[in-house]
């Protein structure tokens, strides 16, 4: 019995910059293989290549022994390769049953996967209306109502709460035990182990390593993508302050959608966590807190002062600062490393006068040098890799000066040299002095950095945790509601 | 970065010396420098409107509505020269801010399409100016002398006050897009809005100052013109509308924002100049003016795309 | 295929306005008859026409100003060639107009996605070639149909049955059908997101010729009718952009999104109509068309402004 899929030495190049050297992946029938590697080492376009987005400029393809080309996802899924994308392929404004006259797929079928994955959908609904996790489990279903032999899921999880994420655990091993294979491209070392039989570790455009789950474990995957031994995190003496004012204490917040009466505080130089699970109103609180839209009720306390913000600029001149989980809202795609992150700068009008050059160039090299952003690519901010761009959006605050960072999922797809950069810095800002509200989807994030996590289910808040306490287990039944 | 800018505007060169030469060959007189002098004067206007313009496409927008701003400005000035010249430039300034600041804030603040604002802004000017000449704005269509020197007169050939004018104007909208705060926000807002406003920029500031400059700076290129014609009537700059947008793609400055430069805009009028040059001379009849002109803008701003998508 | 909800309300919204404007004009005239409403239909055809073919582009996430050129090059053509001919040659004429309209169109949606110049640029430019080539053939005006074929367009003496028919088949014959095949759904899918719509396997570039083509299909249409209805050719920039600019106000005004994705024909078709009232009403009082300009102008800001209003509160 011969491998399902056969790539073979595949080179890649975007003009100057190699983004596939000489990859090689084969993946057995029956079986869930994850292909692992940093942000820049070549999955994506690999994943690319093999379904038809980009050619490559080299080497072979193989399914079921046979070479291919194809030359549209749509293309591949008709040939029994189906992707399923980081950014859903779902037309926003149409409604789910025209996009699913796009790509040929039988409704019924749909429906059937649907319900499997124990889903209710309105078929007419817009695509636009449907909620992030929602919209990949859709196009999950649609993956599959085309009765696939390879399923290639691209981080798939990193948007999904723990409940959907069993459910394509669940999907995964059923497609296995039909003989049918998946790709699962994930950052979650925690899941490669538990959820798939084979790791290919790609680095620097080639494969360094492929091994089965039980030869190895979550240290060699990691030493393979970085090249180096893993640093152990240290643990942080965790000092949760009390007795002290909160820096800021928000009661009774209201948004009209899924917020309902939320209340919590947090106290200088602290690491708050946030815990929920998907569509909690999570991403409505942050940008509550950001300025960038109004509670419907409710008080914001500031260093004992209440405050309303109608724009982003109140809450930066209080010293609130923003980072969005999603790096293209935060990020100006076509501009320097430079501009982006002297842009905040200039939010005043009396800002729009000549740039002091010196200045500036102070201030950048201090951010680049403080977080260590690789500025080779540095002439547009679009061409970094994510976890490089993730330092840009955090590098601009710290120029800024704030008292407290508001971080929505800073390291949702980033490689795990990067986050442990990411979780250093925040723990020092925090030594510093300054607060920092984080939520994450990786709950034992809230145990590495967190000093306290609150959970929120329902529109509350379910539940204050010590980081000591606050376990994945803990986490995970509080943002189920289960106490 | 610096090595791309430097590619692009290299293209511009070849192609404004290739123009050059063509005109060159077609008509010898064209390389004398009175010619080149009159070139430049007529180029003036183009290249002040398509400073305007390239503001406000940097921001991401554009603006169909200078055409008439800049005849709607030299109207104004001529029929109020009675007054006196510096209260025929208020007015006509008066008369830039408020329908540029009408532009900005119907785009900045309620979020209207900027094609379909200045395009529709367009259509009232044109309306207010028809029944304005009748009524309100009636008076001499004459421009005052001083400005008409201003607009065409000769220091030494071939600088006249036109190109004069160009260079200090142009220098400063070009410093002030590369080396000032407001340059850096407009760059900003049209690469990534939400990314500036979530910065702390207001966003909605930029747009009203972007078309209000534009606004000024097409009023400036209107009286210009005017200055150049002697008079004034409303299909003034009418033929500048399109040039202006021109001049600025083909410079290199993205319609959708957020890339681009000034400087590649003064190529751009600097070449279609070259080009209106070479039109008249060839006599050709207005169907073939128009195919000539509409045929090489289609083919320079396509060299120039297929130039810098090749790196 | 359902129209949305919100599509649904909006045209409603402009049908009612249309009802209160006929109400309206047929109280100005002294008389309001078949003859009456017969030159109602046919002074909305051309502009009707063309606003389809624009909002069909818009809808596709394109525009096309040179859409008026197009239709004036067609009107051209067909009205040099047509001149004192048979009734069988000026049909001919009026296929072979609507052919090379289709042509014009493609070549322009090809080019729009070759050189990945931005729409607005390209179709400026094909807007003075056309309008060259419009010159070429027809220096000045001129021009002429066979009457017979002029009839089938204009309806006899007091019947509005042709032209209303000329007004509502291209929507029954072509948008209907368009709107549920693969196709028509492919407009709107890379009018919404050219990404997701290549992901879902849509040929981004072979669509968006066929958009700029079916586009240039109206344009024929309009050409021809104008033929039709004014018996010549009339090579004029001036009307060429203004009824490229009605094109894109209708477009507007009947409930299509600048941005793409959204939106349908009966909207415009509709809206071209409003957009007669106004100047025709106005002219009817005796007032200058400088002001139904303005109103013009005006009244499509406002519409524009409702609308973004409308959509940023249903996204929420």
């Amino acid at each position: 019995m011969g491998n399902l899929l056969e790539i073979r030495a595949v080179a890649k190049n975007y003009g100057p910059v190699v983004a596939l050297r000489n990859a090689n992946f084969t993946v057995a029938p029956g079986e869930i293989h994850a292909l692992m590697g940093a942000n820049g080492a070549g999955k994506s376009t690999l994943v690319k290549i093999l379904t038809g987005v980009i050619s490559g400029d080299a080497g072979t393809v193989k399914l079921n022994g046979e070479e291919i080309h194809f030359t549209s996802p749509d293309n591949a899924r008709k040939n029994g390769v189906a992707p399923v994308f980081q950014d859903p392929a779902l037309i926003p404004d149409l409604s789910l049953r025209r996009n699913l006259r796009l790509t040929n797929t039988n409704i019924t079928k749909f429906e059937e996967q649907i319900a499997y994955l124990g889903l209710k959908i309105n078929l007419e609904e817009l695509v636009s209306r449907i909620k992030l996790p929602i919209l990949r489990m859709i196009d999950l279903a649609r993956a599959l109502a085309h009765d696939p032999k390879l399923l290639i899921l691209d981080e798939i999880t990193a948007a999904l709460p723990a409940n959907l994420t069993e459910v394509v655990i669940r999907v995964m091993n059923e497609e296995k035990a039909r003989g049918n294979s998946v790709v699962f491209i994930s950052h979650r070392l925690s899941e490669i182990g538990e959820i798939c039989d084979r790791v290919t570790v790609l680095r620097d455009g080639i494969d360094v390593d492929s091994f089965n789950t039980s030869e190895g474990d979550e240290d060699r995957i990691v030493s393979a993508m970085l090249g180096s031994k893993i640093t152990s995190d240290e643990s942080k003496n965790r000092s949760v302050s009390t007795g002290k004012e909160p820096l800021l204490a928000v009661r009774g917040i209201k948004d009209g959608d899924k917020l309902v009466d939320i209340d919590f505080e947090i106290y200088p130089g602290e690491i708050l966590g946030v815990v929920a699970l998907e569509g909690q109103g999570q991403d409505s609180l942050f940008d509550i807190l950001a300025g960038e839209v109004s509670a419907k009720a409710g008080e914001i306390h500031f260093s004992n002062k209440k405050v309303e913000f109608s724009h982003p600029a109140d809450a930066i001149k209080l010293g609130i600062s923003y980072v969005p989980g999603d790096r293209k809202t935060a990020l100006l795609p076509q501009r320097s490393i430079r501009e982006n992150l002297a842009l905040t700068k200039f939010r005043e009008l009396r800002s729009w006068n000549w740039i002091h050059q010196k200045n500036e160039d102070s201030l950048v090299d201090k951010a680049v040098s403080n977080l260590e952003i690789d500025t080779r690519a540095s002439s547009q901010v679009k061409r970094l890799s994510g976890g490089n761009q993730q330092k840009v959006t955090i590098g601009r605050w710290i120029t800024t000066g704030f008292d407290l960072l508001l971080c929505f999922d800073p390291t949702r797809g980033i490689d795990v040299g990067t986050k442990n950069q990411i979780y250093k810095l925040l723990s020092g800002l925090s030594a510093e002095g300054k607060s920092v509200l984080l939520f994450t989807s990786e709950l034992r994030e809230v145990q590495l950095i967190c000093d306290r996590a609150i959970v929120l289910y329902n529109g509350k808040v379910q539940g204050v945790f010590n980081a000591a306490k606050a376990d994945e287990e803990l986490l995970l039944n509080a943002a189920y509601g289960r106490n | 970065m610096k090595l791309k800018i430097n590619r692009s505007i290299i293209a511009l060169w070849i192609i404004l010396a290739l123009t050059f030469l063509v005109t060159g060959l077609v008509d010898s007189y064209f390389f004398s420098i009175p010619s080149i002098g009159i070139t430049l004067q007529l180029a003036a206007p183009l290249g002040l409107l398509a400073a305007g313009q390239t503001i406000v496409m940097l921001t991401g927008g554009i603006d169909l509505s200078l055409a008439m701003i800049a005849t709607g400005a030299a109207y104004i000035v001529s029929v109020k020269s009675e007054s006196g010249l510096f209260i025929s430039l208020a007015y006509a300034l008066i008369f830039c801010v408020v329908v540029g600041a009408v532009n900005g804030i119907a785009v900045g603040v309620f979020g209207v399409n900027p094609l379909i604002m200045t395009l529709s802004m367009s259509a009232i000017l044109i309306g207010v100016f028809t029944v304005g000449v009748s009524t309100f704005l009636r008076g001499s269509s004459r421009m005052p002398d001083l400005l008409i020197t201003a607009s065409s007169g000769l220091i030494l050939d071939p600088i006249t006050w036109p190109l004069i004018i160009w260079i200090i104007v142009g220098g400063f909208v070009h410093f002030s897009l590369t080396r000032t705060g407001f340059g850096r926000v407009i760059y900003a807002i049209g690469d990534n809005a939400k990314a500036a406003r979530l910065a702390g920029v207001k966003v909605w500031q930029v747009q009203i100052a972007a078309y209000v400059s534009c606004a000024i700076l097409g009023g400036m290129a209107g009286i210009m013109l005017g200055g150049q014609s002697g008079a004034v009537a409303i299909s003034l700059a009418n033929s500048y509308l399109l040039p202006s947008v021109a001049a600025v793609v083909i410079g290199g400055t993205s319609i959708m924002g957020g890339m681009g430069s000034y400087s590649g805009s003064v190529m751009g009028a600097l070449i279609l100049s070259v080009l209106s040059y070479l039109l008249a001379t060839l006599n050709s009849s207005e169907a073939f003016k128009q195919l000539v002109y509409g045929g090489i803008v289609l083919a320079l701003a396509w060299v120039y795309s297929s130039i810098s998508e090749r790196k | 295929m359902k129209i949305s909800l919100r599509e649904q309300y909006w045209n409603l919204s402009i049908l009612g306005l249309v009802i209160i404007l006929t109400v309206w004009r047929s109280n100005q005239l002294p008389v309001f008859g078949s003859y009456e409403i017969k030159t109602i239909i046919l002074g909305i055809i051309p502009i009707a026409l063309l606003a389809m073919g624009q909002s069909l582009i818009i809808i596709g996430g394109g525009i096309n100003l040179a859409i008026g050129a197009e239709a004036i090059l067609i009107n051209c053509i067909t009205a040099k060639y047509s001149e004192g001919s048979d009734f069988a040659l000026s049909l001919r004429w009026a296929l072979i107009g609507i052919v090379i309209s289709v042509i014009v169109g493609a070549i322009t949606g090809w080019i729009i996605s070759q050189s990945g110049i931005a729409d607005i640029v390209v179709t400026l430019a094909t807007s003075f070639v056309l309008i060259g080539f419009a010159l070429f053939i027809q220096p000045g005006p001129g021009g002429g149909v066979n009457l017979d074929f002029a009839k089938y367009f204009m309806g006899g003496e007091d019947s509005y049955i042709a032209p209303l028919l000329v007004l509502f088949l291209p929507i029954l014959l072509i948008w209907l059908p368009l709107q549920r095949s693969r196709l028509g759904i492919s407009f709107y899918a890379i009018g919404s997101s050219k990404d997701a719509a290549f992901l879902s396997g849509v040929n981004v570039a072979r669509t968006r010729v066929s958009l700029y083509a079916v586009g240039g299909l109206f344009a024929g249409l309009c050409g021809v009718s104008l033929t039709a209805i004014t018996q010549a050719a009339s090579p004029f920039a001036v009307i060429s952009n203004t009824a490229t600019l009605n094109s894109v106000a209708a477009a507007v005004l009947g409930g299509v999104a600048l941005a793409g994705g959204v939106g349908d024909l009966f909207g415009p078709a509709l809206a071209s109509l409003v957009l007669y009232y106004i100047p025709t009403i106005m002219l009817g009082y005796g007032i200058d068309p400088a002001y139904s300009q303005i109103i013009q102008g005006a009244l499509t800001i406002l519409v524009v402004l409702v609308g973004g209003l409308l959509r940023a509160r249903g996204k929420r």
